[in-house]
């Protein structure tokens, strides 16, 4: 079956979880290859990877006033390229802009959508999927009345996959028809951000604090354990709540979501909404006073005892080994 | 008679004020239950009970106090000689033992005086630190002034010869009688003697309602007055007025009650509250004496324009204008100093009313506990967890969780959130259990349908969200048939048995260490005493708020050998984590700090507590400093000491 | 301004997820409720730029008759009047959420004059769709931004942040426009409690919309076979700290 996937890319890198969402798109299609459509600069140039990833045509819209990120343009540009392939499912990673943009696919020809799935059932018609609850707590089987099918890939539930020996796809140029409509909403100005340091997405290590940090204060020594190994801080939701850090720091289903290597998740009993949060991650270490803390069954790692004894051993015994 | 004229007059028109400036108060019901008032009037007031809490100054105290009592009849006497020589109050004027009595109260008065000089000057405790110590110099003075010339008046009177019963009943005047002859200085002096009197106590009089010695008026009735209801409870509030009436807790002077007030009035910068603090003691900015002054003074300040009804006159909020946040939320509402104050006023119940009118009214209150507000309002309890994970510590005990529609047991294991989501506290809920099991008690646990007491919001001033909490839990209460409730949490002991009745819920309510006591004595527990040196810390909410005092100890010395801290009984100093304080940052000094240290001195291996709060503080305390003492609740001790017991072979109980 | 937020009720949800016998829902027997957190942020956000600006918010929700309780909460923030859609103990899927709420606001628009603004949470705590907004937007023909962290209301237009890597990216919609917030766009406010007990005099309307088939069917809910991963203890106290260090080795990260 002919499947259309939606590839996020920068300045011609493709986004990690658009890899992801391919790897559950070949399976959708059951081994037939994918069409990829790639919308903005440097769609073309990025479109090479995509051989490996099971990826025959790529669909290139360059056209310069998709440029700037429109959700409607964008929207355009998938409606189009299925009229133009016939397809019968789309999928999208579940970015934010890949839930955003089939949304209004969605809208636009009534069709359902389903976001943030992890797996394929039956199918293709009416489509079984399994799909995210809950931020990644809880799974739902559900059935999509509707085709073509419109799909969005759970970031970090599906692992990307490579075929040995695929040649690059073919690179057509791709003009959808863009209304002005399709370009009311766009990104019109992008202002730096005013913080340097380490993001808390992009971090390979986040050392994060809970209830049990106990002040604002307390995360003093985090920050300590955190710049030692290149890492940003994050935080609970009660944290925030409590005043003593940033809503940026927050880690969980309504705050950010990372995928570092390493979680460390001191003092944070593991509530599903922050675990949603972190689950992302490689590995998990939880410091805590309690054996019988969630978070334990979301670990991978345990320390148990009191973090504010834990925190600043570790911090030593890593100066230790640097001098 | 121009003089007492003056003097009455100044004296009046300031009580007038004074007596206007507590009718501005809102009402407080302090009706009924006669007599225990005339019972604490009668101990408090004449027998000084509470000021002999510190025996010396206490003494000094009630020497010049019953002195005063006892001289009285002597102003009306010199006020009659003033004007008459030979004319004095009709038969007790004329008697030879009065005379007697007199001088021995008179020379006390002076000790008593000289007492406080030099307690004040030599001595100089801490605790008068931010009093008004020129005024206290003054009065010394004045009342010095008072019994000396009382002497020298009659030691003139003597010399003269107007005595008329043998100079021998007056030994200290006759004494002084010697530095007079008979002659006409000696006249002069007498007249002289005698005015000076009058005129010292008529200046007294007009000074005294302008200075905190006003507390000779307001104590007594402030004492009359107090509380007969348990200290642990707190006055609620209604919510179902109308709206215009929407107003809660004490924004401004007028939202004060009456006895509030009087409260103000009746401090008498004794420190002895200030001493005992745990806020202040630990460097903290609350002290409940300068907390009192300075809401004294503002009642001052804007009284008087409200009483006269000043136009466009807006009162001031009392936070921060006269008080700052800091002293508002530093309390532990540990009661330390309502158990010191002499004449009765009552601290924690001005926090509260403080506190509420910031949080009910103005939201305003440290961003640290609002998730624990939210918690205990969405979520039920103060962790945040979900109701539905109450039971998991009860897991494999074989404990009854009560489903709806069970018949009652005969005792409820009210657990409390502490026990039921802190790791720490948990054991204590796990002993108690296994104690109940193994001495074959009738109990249940409530399980998800407990809900928080809502005494961790009530503290904090959020009474609105505490009621609803009450009254939910009341009817789960009351639909189960439950009569008997046993809680291993002090806060919940307190607010189950002492606050829920205002709505509705009337339990006989026993803390764990009260019923665990009983088995023991009955033998349905056998224990051995194994676990070495044990110092038992006292909760404020079971020693102090509810004079749970024997039982826990009857534990401890069954199971080990007790040392007493210091700071025990009724004098206990808190953990610092009352007053929803268990949510809420310290800043400066640490109180539980504190308390471990104290601990820590007695050499003890085990610091025995009864509270899940006291219990993780403690601990806290303890790892912090890096302590070799082990902080375990009473039930944990008596849970292992049943262990053991078990393996030996049975012999008589408490072996 | 006239500005409308929708919003959800779901469960408190706690440490582990347990699901009714039928596998339909999570059990919900012990658990409490809350307005879902970007949502309660949109709120927030509302009643500020009325505050501001002058007007009235109204909150709406689709959901069973104890929501109530979350549009008096609502209420109590400063919303000024709420709209319960009763959902048939069911639970609806986007599309037919969508219709039930453009419904509601098609009346509502009819009756009192358009919506300036018309606000959601970017998605739902529970079921995470994240396209009802979109569905209503696209329906009444308006502008929608999505994911805002950022939101100022300027002369007929609204000013709409969204952080991206690197910064934040803006939009400018003209209005009527609907958004979507995330939390964090700001802390919402505590309640007096005037607030709360005038809350409780507020008017709130019902209506019973009617539940057409489902699109996106729900078959059954699973908790995640993940759970009950035991970790490995690599010890107690700062003792442990050596094993922590080596871990970081093998791992890469130290």
């Amino acid at each position: 079956m002919t499947v259309v996937v939606l590839v996020e890319q920068l300045e011609g890198e493709v986004d990690e979880l658009s890899l992801q969402a391919l790897a559950l798109a070949r399976e959708l299609a059951g081994g037939d290859p994918l069409t990829a459509l790639l919308v903005g600069d440097g769609g073309s140039e990025a479109s090479a990877q995509l051989g490996a990833h099971g990826v025959a045509t790529a669909l290139a819209a360059e056209d310069e006033r998709l440029a700037a990120y429109a959700p409607g343009a964008w929207a355009r540009s998938v409606t189009d390229a299925i009229e133009r392939t016939g397809a019968s499912a789309v999928v999208a990673a579940g970015t934010e802009r890949g839930n955003e943009v089939l949304s209004h696919v969605a809208a636009r020809l009534d069709l359902p959508f389903a976001a943030n799935c992890t797996a394929i059932g039956e199918g293709p018609e009416p489509l079984t999927v399994t799909r995210v609850r809950w931020g990644g707590s809880l799974l739902e089987e559900a059935r999509v009345h509707g085709s073509p099918a419109l799909l969005s890939v759970a970031p970090h539930m599906v692992a990307a996959a490579t075929v040995n020996g695929a040649d690059a796809p073919a690179v057509e140029a791709f003009a959808p028809g863009l209304a002005d409509d399709d370009l009311l909403v766009r990104v019109s100005e992008h202002v730096d951000a005013v913080t340097s340091g380490i993001s808390l997405a992009e971090a390979k290590v986040v050392v994060s604090g809970g209830r049990g940090v106990g002040s604002a204060d307390g995360f003093r020594m985090l920050e300590e354990l955190a710049e030692l190994l290149h890492a940003a801080v994050g935080c609970s939701r009660v944290v925030t709540s409590a005043g003593w850090r940033p809503h940026t720091d927050q880690v969980g289903q309504t705050g950010t979501k990372v995928s570092p290597d390493l979680y460390i998740a001191c003092g944070i009993s593991g509530a599903t909404q922050h675990i949603a949060g972190c689950k992302g991650a490689k590995k998990i270490l939880a410091i805590n006073k309690d054996a019988e803390a969630p978070i334990l069954a979301s670990a991978d790692y345990a320390v148990i005892g009191d973090l504010q004894e834990i925190v600043p051993a570790i911090t030593a015994e890593l100066r230790k080994g640097r001098t | 008679m121009a003089a007492l004229a003056v003097s009455g007059f100044l004296f009046t028109r300031r009580a007038k004020l004074l007596v206007d400036l507590v009718r501005l108060g809102k009402p407080s019901d302090r009706s009924g239950r006669l007599p225990q008032r005339t019972r604490n009037e009668v101990e408090i007031v004449l027998g000084q009970r509470k000021l002999l809490q510190r025996l010396v100054p206490g003494l000094i105290h009630a020497a010049i106090f019953w002195g005063f009592l006892v001289l009285f009849p002597t102003i009306l006497i010199a006020m009659i000689g003033a004007v008459d020589r030979d004319a004095t109050l009709p038969w007790l004027g004329h008697q030879g033992w009065f005379a007697l009595v007199v001088d021995v109260f008179a020379v006390l008065v002076l000790v008593g005086v000289l007492g406080a000089v030099y307690i004040r000057k030599v001595q100089r405790p801490a605790r008068f630190a931010g009093s008004h110590l020129g005024e206290a110099d003054l009065i010394l003075a004045l009342i010095a002034g008072i019994v000396t010339t009382l002497l020298l008046w009659h030691a003139a009177r003597i010399a003269l010869g107007l005595n008329e019963w043998p100079a021998g009943w007056s030994p200290v005047s006759n004494a002084l009688s010697g530095l007079f002859g008979d002659n006409s200085a000696t006249e002069v002096a007498e007249r002289a003697f005698v005015w000076a009197h009058v005129v010292i106590i008529l200046s007294f009089l007009a000074y005294l309602p302008h200075s905190k010695h006003l507390h000779i008026a307001t104590a007594a009735v402030n004492v009359f007055f107090g509380r007969t209801t348990p200290p642990g409870r707190l006055e609620p509030l209604r919510f179902d007025g109308p709206e215009e009436e929407m107003r809660f807790g004490a924004g401004t002077v007028p939202d004060l009650t009456w006895k509030q007030t009087l409260d103000t009035f009746s401090c008498t910068e004794c420190g002895r509250c200030q001493d005992v603090c745990p806020a202040w003691t630990t460097g903290k900015e609350l002290s409940p004496k300068l907390l009192i002054m300075a809401l004294r003074d503002q009642v001052f300040e804007e009284g008087p324009p409200l009483v006269r009804g000043a136009e466009g006159f807006e009162p001031a909020p009392l936070v921060p204008g006269a008080v700052s946040d800091n002293v508002v939320w530093d309390c532990v509402t540990c009661g330390a100093c309502v158990r010191e104050c002499p004449v009765s006023i009552e601290h924690v119940d001005h926090i509260v009313d403080l506190r509420r009118h910031l949080v009910m009214m103005d939201s305003r209150f440290p961003s640290e506990a609002e998730p624990m507000l939210r918690d205990v309002e969405r979520a039920s309890n103060p962790w945040g967890k979900a109701q539905s994970e109450r039971a998991d510590w009860a897991q494999e005990l074989g404990v009854r969780v009560l489903e709806p529609g069970d018949p009652a047991p005969e005792v409820l294991y009210w657990v409390g959130c502490a026990a039921s989501f802190d790791e720490r506290a948990r054991t204590a809920a796990q002993s108690t259990a296994k104690l109940l099991l193994a001495a074959g008690v009738d109990f249940a646990i409530l399980g998800p349908r407990e809900s928080c007491t809502g005494d961790p919001a009530r503290r904090m001033g959020n009474e609105y969200l505490f009621q609803a909490h009450a009254e939910q839990n009341v009817g789960t209460l009351n639909e189960a048939g439950v009569t008997k409730i046993v809680a291993s949490c002090p806060h919940c002991f307190n607010t189950l048995g002492n606050e829920y009745g205002d709505f509705g819920g009337d339990y006989e309510v026993v803390h764990h260490t009260e019923l665990l006591a009983g088995l023991v004595r009955e033998g349905r527990l056998r224990t051995d005493g194994d676990a070495g040196t044990v110092t038992y810390h006292d909760s404020c909410y079971l020693a102090r708020h509810n004079d749970v005092l024997a039982d826990p100890r009857e534990l401890v010395e069954a199971v080990g050998q007790p040392i007493e801290m210091k700071r025990s009984g009724k004098r206990t100093f808190c953990c610092g984590a009352g007053g929803a304080h268990m949510w809420m940052e310290e800043r400066a000094g640490k109180i539980n700090d504190e308390r471990a240290r104290e601990a820590a001195e007695t050499g003890a291996q085990t610091l025995a507590v009864a509270c899940p709060f006291c219990t993780v503080m403690l601990d806290d305390g303890v790892r912090q400093r890096g302590d070799e003492l082990r902080v375990v609740d009473v039930s944990t001790l008596l849970a292992e000491s049943l262990d053991s017991a078990g393996e030996r072979p049975s012999g008589p109980p408490g072996a | 301004m006239r500005i409308l937020v929708c919003v959800k009720r779901v469960p408190l949800t706690g440490g582990r997820m347990v699901l009714t016998a039928d596998e339909q829902a999570i059990e919900t027997r012990h658990l409490g409720f809350t307005i879902s957190p970007h949502e309660e942020c949109g709120v927030e956000e509302a009643v500020r730029i009325v505050e501001q600006h002058g007007g009235e918010t109204t909150v709406l929700t689709l959901g069973p008759p104890e929501a109530e309780e979350q549009l008096r909460d609502t209420l109590a923030m400063g919303a000024d009047r709420g709209l319960l859609l009763a959902a048939d103990g069911e639970e609806w899927d986007p599309q037919a959420t969508a219709a039930a709420i453009l419904a509601a606001i098609e009346d509502e628009q009819a009756a009192g004059g358009d919506f300036d603004l018309i606000v959601f949470g970017n998605e739902s705590a529970d079921s995470g769709n994240f396209q009802v907004g979109i569905r209503v937007a696209h329906a009444l023909e308006r502008p929608v931004a999505t994911g805002l962290k950022g939101l100022t209301v300027e002369d007929g237009q609204v000013r709409c942040e969204r952080e991206v890597t690197g910064g934040r990216d803006i939009y400018l919609l003209p209005l009527p426009a609907v958004v979507t917030v995330l939390e964090g766009i700001n802390l919402p406010r505590y309640p007096s409690v005037p607030a709360k007990l005038r809350a409780r005099q507020k008017a709130i309307e019902k209506r019973a919309p009617e539940r057409p088939d489902s699109r996106l069917e729900k078959l059954r809910l699973v908790v995640p076979p993940g759970q009950g991963k035991q970790a490995e203890i690599l010890g107690e106290g700062a003792d442990a700290a050596p094993a922590v260090v080596g871990v970081m080795r093998d791992l890469g990260v130290a």
